[in-house]
């Protein structure tokens, strides 16, 4: 069989389509992790509290102990039997903040190891408590040294994002299979959806390289 | 009034088996510059902390100006926490490690709290920056981030991000220690316009020349507990204690063979 391009680039305006709706997925499904994340660790230090530390030890250990593609389908089936009717898209951002929530507070949690206590001292000797000392004071510095592992984290979930077509959100894996189950022409469309999804993810990765510097030359 | 300027009340404190305050009392008067000295472990950067509540004590009471800071008696209310907040920016603290923030400018470090704690307009507070930066020397540093600073620029920093809270008392726990001797001088130089200001000052020091010249009063602690109190001069030339003898023959041993390593 030979490799015919023109099934690629007249599959191309509708993978792109496809390429659309796997980056809303992705970066809403990862703002929302942060913002979670971002939660649970400011909870986990304020509160101090044993019960909730014991949950999140739960809840971490069941996401990183189990396949990313049984959490998808758990959210998308299981959530029905209890009434909780999410279509597609959403169990699928639902799915996918929460799996990426738990590497998230992972990595949340040794950017904020790296503040040194010296830093809520001096805050707190000043009078900035509460909201305004993380705000303002612990996470810009958690977030700063975290840049790499966050890109990093992203684009992982960029690629997890493939494994919602299995539960028929129309992203980019998903919209490939409906294009090469109507022309028979698998490579031809996947090699599109493969230069795709490469793309994206080296934009991203590279956009790490922009951040540090973005943030850390004023500090090397 | 004015000898209850500030009264720190039977403190106590305990870090497991440790006594690190053990019924320590004081009053201060305002304009007193009161040194601490002791040897390591003996309490004396706990007191510092203990007076901004930043290390609660097991037991006593700090009062500031006549109002209560805090209490061991009961637990922080909401309420009590935000009117600590208030206290704690009239105590401005100087670490020995000057815990900059390493995110913010130069300028940005000295703004930053006059903007969220004493609601400041931008334009007041970036004035007032300015004028405080001027006096401790790092006009010409305004932009610079703090990782670019010298340690004794970063001391110089980290007053300025306290006194432009405006203060009415400032401790100083071991502000020259982290440094190298040839950066010592300028701190010392903007603790002494401090002094001469007529500022409330509690310091725990090390550097004894300073302490004699400056203090009002000396305290020496050991073992959580205040052993001898009185003029510098006084009490260094004449220790009465067996404890406070040792630990003087111990510095100058120590700073005799620096000299010798020179």
């Amino acid at each position: 069989m030979k490799f015919d391009i023109s099934y690629t680039l007249e599959a191309f305006p509708r993978l792109l389509e496809g390429a659309f709706i796997t980056l809303q997925v992705a970066i809403l499904g990862f703002t929302l992790s942060v913002l979670l994340a971002t939660t649970i660790t400011v909870a986990r230090t304020s509160l101090n509290s044993k019960i909730f530390n014991s949950i999140l030890a739960f809840y971490i250990s069941f996401i990183r102990g189990t396949p990313i593609l049984v959490q998808i389908f758990l959210v998308y089936y299981v959530l029905p039997v209890f009434g909780l009717n999410l279509g597609p898209f959403t169990a699928g951002i639902v799915a996918i903040t929460l799996n990426s929530a738990a590497f998230v507070t992972e990595i949340l949690r040794g950017g904020l190891a790296s503040v040194p206590v010296g830093q809520f001292e001096a805050a707190k000797s000043l009078g900035i408590s509460g909201y305004a000392l993380w705000r303002k004071i612990i996470l810009p510095q958690t977030f700063i040294t975290s840049i790499p592992p966050l890109v990093n984290e992203f684009t992982m979930v960029l690629k997890a994002t493939a494994l919602l077509s299995l539960i028929t959100v129309v992203e980019l894996m998903r919209v490939s299979q409906q294009i090469y189950s109507a022309n028979y022409h698998p490579v031809e469309v996947l090699s599109g959806a493969f230069v795709i999804y490469f793309l994206m993810c080296f934009v991203v990765s590279r956009s790490s390289v922009f951040l540090e510097n973005r943030f850390k030359v004023k500090r090397a | 009034m004015t000898s209850n300027f500030l009264e720190i009340k039977g403190l106590h404190k305990r870090f497991g088996n440790i006594a690190a305050l053990n019924n320590v009392s004081l009053n201060v008067s305002k304009g007193e510059v009161i040194f601490v000295i002791g040897p390591s472990g003996c309490g004396k950067s706990t007191l510092l902390r203990a007076v901004n509540w930043l290390t609660p004590p097991d037991k006593g009471e700090v009062w500031l100006e006549g109002e209560l800071v805090g209490s061991s008696s009961s637990k922080l209310t909401i309420k009590q926490s935000q009117l600590l907040n208030g206290f704690r920016a009239r105590m401005g603290m100087v670490f020995q490690q000057f815990n900059v923030w390493p995110h913010l400018n130069v300028l940005e470090n000295v703004v930053r709290a006059q903007l969220v704690v004493a609601k400041r307009k931008r334009a007041d507070a970036e004035s007032t920056a300015l004028k405080i930066l001027d006096q401790v020397g790092l006009q010409n540093k305004i932009d610079e981030w703090p990782d670019h600073l010298s340690g004794g620029q970063k001391q110089r920093l980290a007053i300025a991000r306290a006194l432009a809270m405006d203060p009415t008392l400032m401790l100083l726990d071991e502000p020259t220690s982290a440094l190298d001797p040839e950066l010592i001088g300028e701190v010392l130089t903007v603790l002494k316009r401090l002094v001469n200001n007529g500022m409330t000052m509690l310091i725990v020091t090390h550097e004894l020349g300073f302490a004699s010249e400056f203090g009002d009063r000396l305290l020496f602690m050991d073992g959580g507990e205040v052993i001898e109190e009185g003029p510098p001069k006084k009490i260094l030339t004449m220790p009465k204690t067996k404890r406070l003898k040792m630990f003087l023959e111990k510095l100058d041993v120590t700073s005799f063979k620096k000299e010798e390593k020179l």
